[in-house]
């Protein structure tokens, strides 16, 4: 098991792994994307209340879910790399925070265009979810320029560690915001196989199949940033000077 | 299969029942978000290997010349 994870924290190793995961990642995610894109733009029927708005949900609603994972990642390794000092868990930290940024903007930004025809708004201030959604994207962005001005140091990684708790804090407010302050935002709508009800399968199994293909592109896309960050903290090593002259 | 497609013209499908502006901007930024977040890194690998092949190549001169 120690010896396993030891390995799992090499840099060298996660590279090679990845090397062959990818592909299949990559495959995956496509499939998935093209499906749920499609059925989303073609082939969903209209909501009985938002008629095509409900287009916007679909993907509104798999970015906004996955922007929650960002959080609890960052806690991880953070974790991990202030007790066991894996310099991978520190690649990965910093890579995650980039695009939990991207993930948090792209849920506002998706959610305005969908409240500003039918809520009659942008925005609006009173919202929890909206607010709590907001800063997250400002911790992710005060982790980012944390990280840039105290470079690879051991303050840095404590301070993202700090605020990591306080984002994970600020996930469960954001999950549970519509139910504990119902301004605005609508609660989750129940799962239903009736085909006769509002939000019966079409749409929610639309939603998972963007929900599923939203993650893959995550994950598909941390890797690439991380064996990026591996390649240049590790140039010096005797695997990659190998693989560049192969290149 | 097909019949399932909501729409049956083309200017109906850019329409989105009236919410073609909203609809559309949400696919849009969506197709953005995931091409540069997928697009940067990809090409950012190749910047990366070129300069290190670069350097590769300047530190194997540097030894010829000094031998």
């Amino acid at each position: 098991m120690w010896l396993w994870f030891s390995k799992l924290g090499s840099p060298k190793w996660f590279y090679e792994l990845s090397g062959k995961w990818l592909p299949w990642l990559i495959a995956a995610m496509v499939v998935f994307m093209t499906v749920g894109l499609v059925w989303g733009l073609l082939f969903l029927p209209p909501d009985y209340q938002q008629g095509f708005t409900s287009r916007i949900l679909i993907v509104h609603v798999a970015v906004a879910g996955t922007s929650l994972a960002f959080f609890p990642l960052l806690l991880v390794s953070g974790t991990i790399t202030l007790v066991w000092r894996m310099k991978l868990a520190d690649m990965v930290a910093k890579n995650a925070a980039i695009l939990g940024a991207w993930f948090s903007f792209i849920t506002l930004a998706t959610g305005s265009l969908w409240g500003s025809v039918m809520w009659g708004t942008w925005w609006e201030w009173t919202d929890s979810r909206l607010v709590s959604m907001l800063f997250q994207l400002f911790l992710l962005l005060g982790v980012i320029s944390l990280r840039s001005a105290l470079e690879d140091s051991e303050t840095a990684a404590k301070a993202c560690a700090l605020l990591s708790i306080v984002g994970c804090i600020n996930v469960v407010i954001i999950k549970y915001s519509v139910e504990w302050w119902n301004t605005l935002h609508q609660v989750s709508s129940p799962v239903s196989m009736d085909t006769q009800s509002p939000n019966g399968p079409e749409f929610w199994i639309a939603t998972l199949i963007m929900i599923v293909a939203v993650y893959l592109f995550l994950s598909v896309s941390l890797i690439l940033s991380t064996r990026n960050e591996i390649l240049e903290r590790e140039r010096k090593s005797q695997w990659v000077q190998d693989l560049v002259s192969k290149s | 299969m097909l019949d399932a497609i909501q729409f049956s013209s083309f200017a109906e499908f850019i329409d989105m029942g009236g919410y073609g502006f909203n609809v559309w901007s949400v696919y849009g930024l969506f197709a953005i978000f995931v091409a540069v977040n997928l697009v940067l890194p990809l090409r950012k690998k190749q910047k990366i290997l070129r300069q290190l092949k670069r350097r590769m190549m300047l530190e194997e001169e540097i030894k010829s010349e000094d031998s």
